[in-house]
């Protein structure tokens, strides 16, 4: 049967791939351990809801009153956390954030403020206020939380005794209220709080304190934010993930910087770029690259240099 | 109990490069470094002899 594959005439080696996986699992096994015994690894202290409120409580209160009002970045969010219009990152017409949907639904009044300071006993003021609050029509609470919230942003420091007075309802017990649980660390059990045995869904608490400017001030000062090519940095002295450089170097140019929609550009524009490198043996030009730049030349140049002489 | 520290501890503020829209950490560029020596090496290094046949 004639196969039209010819077989190679030329000089042929010996290899042994068995032996060189062995040999290559050892060496990177050895420094992985050598390397780990030397720098160690990262060490920066989990920010906590209690950590966050102990460290920036006017920020922790300002946040609270957003997610009282529907302002913060969660309430805002769209899809997977609640049907925000408009909210959604886009590739032209194609929605991506909206094709799952809704998959994790928060309701950041119910879910951040109100249904944990429920669980609070013994706190007559609370009780009151939270009936209050449930007994008011959604226009009037709304109305509370967003004049609040108003007024505590143009306090100064953002500090809740330097609010002016005004009509705000139950909002201020509740949130010194959530302050106080927040601080005790009692906040983060009742967020954490779900079906299964082992807490394993930071879901709630991460949203809540991504909301506030504590955990993006810490990030930033890391060189962890978007536009410090955070994505590729650790914290500390140690070496981050610098193989994202592309996809976060994306994140520093114009139209991408500046875009509302830049995740979803970003992830367009590297799933394209990753097809065309599937694809370079069918690229026109690309596939010549070799042949320009002959670098198999220097690796195998016994080889060529045999077949020249 | 005692702990003991890791001989080199880089867990302090890091040190970054600025130069014009790329920022890189110096930590980042010290392993880019190594492994542009490493590829370099793997090129020019000749490979072990072994038996050939022909």
């Amino acid at each position: 049967m004639t196969t039209g594959v010819t077989k190679w005439a030329g000089r042929t080696r010996e290899y042994d791939l068995v032996k060189e996986f062995v040999v290559a699992l050892v060496v990177v096994s050895v420094l992985t351990v050598a390397l780990a015994a030397v720098f160690s690894s990262p060490d920066e202290k989990q920010i906590t809801i209690s950590t966050w409120s102990r460290g920036a409580p006017n920020d922790f209160v300002l946040t609270a009153a957003t997610e009282l009002d529907g302002t913060s970045g969660t309430a805002t969010y769209g899809a997977p956390y609640n049907h925000t219009p408009d909210a959604a990152q886009k590739i032209g017409p194609v929605s991506l954030q909206h094709i799952a949907g809704v998959t994790h639904p928060i309701d950041t009044v119910a879910d951040f403020v109100v249904g944990p300071l429920t669980g609070v006993p013994a706190d007559a003021a609370l009780a009151a206020a939270l009936a209050q609050w449930q007994g008011a029509a959604a226009g009037q609470q709304q109305k509370w939380a967003s004049g609040y919230d108003d007024a505590l942003s143009k306090a100064t420091d953002n500090d809740p005794a330097q609010v002016k007075s005004g009509d705000y309802g139950p909002v201020p017990v509740m949130l010194t209220r959530l302050l106080t649980m927040a601080q005790s660390g009692g906040l983060d059990g009742a967020l954490l709080a779900q079906k299964q045995f082992f807490a394993t869904d930071y879901t709630k608490p991460l949203l809540f304190i991504a909301d506030g400017s504590y955990l993006e001030d810490r990030a930033r000062a890391q060189h962890l934010g978007g536009d410090q090519w955070g994505m590729m940095n650790e914290t500390g002295n140690y070496p981050g993930q610098a193989w994202l450089w592309l996809y976060t170097f994306w994140y520093q140019v114009k139209p991408f910087s500046t875009s509302g929609n830049a995740d979803a550009l970003v992830w367009g524009l590297m799933a394209l770029l990753s097809l065309a490198l599937v694809l370079v043996p069918f690229i026109p030009g690309v596939r010549s690259i070799p042949r320009w730049v002959p670098i198999h030349r220097l690796i195998w140049r016994d080889y060529y240099r045999g077949i020249r002489t | 109990m005692l702990v003991m520290g890791a001989p080199i501890n880089l867990n302090h503020p890091g040190h970054y490069v600025h130069w014009g829209v790329i920022q890189i950490s110096v930590a980042n560029l010290v392993v880019i470094s190594v492994m542009v020596v490493l590829f370099v090496l793997a090129m020019l290094l000749p490979f072990p002899k072994g038996r050939n046949r022909r």
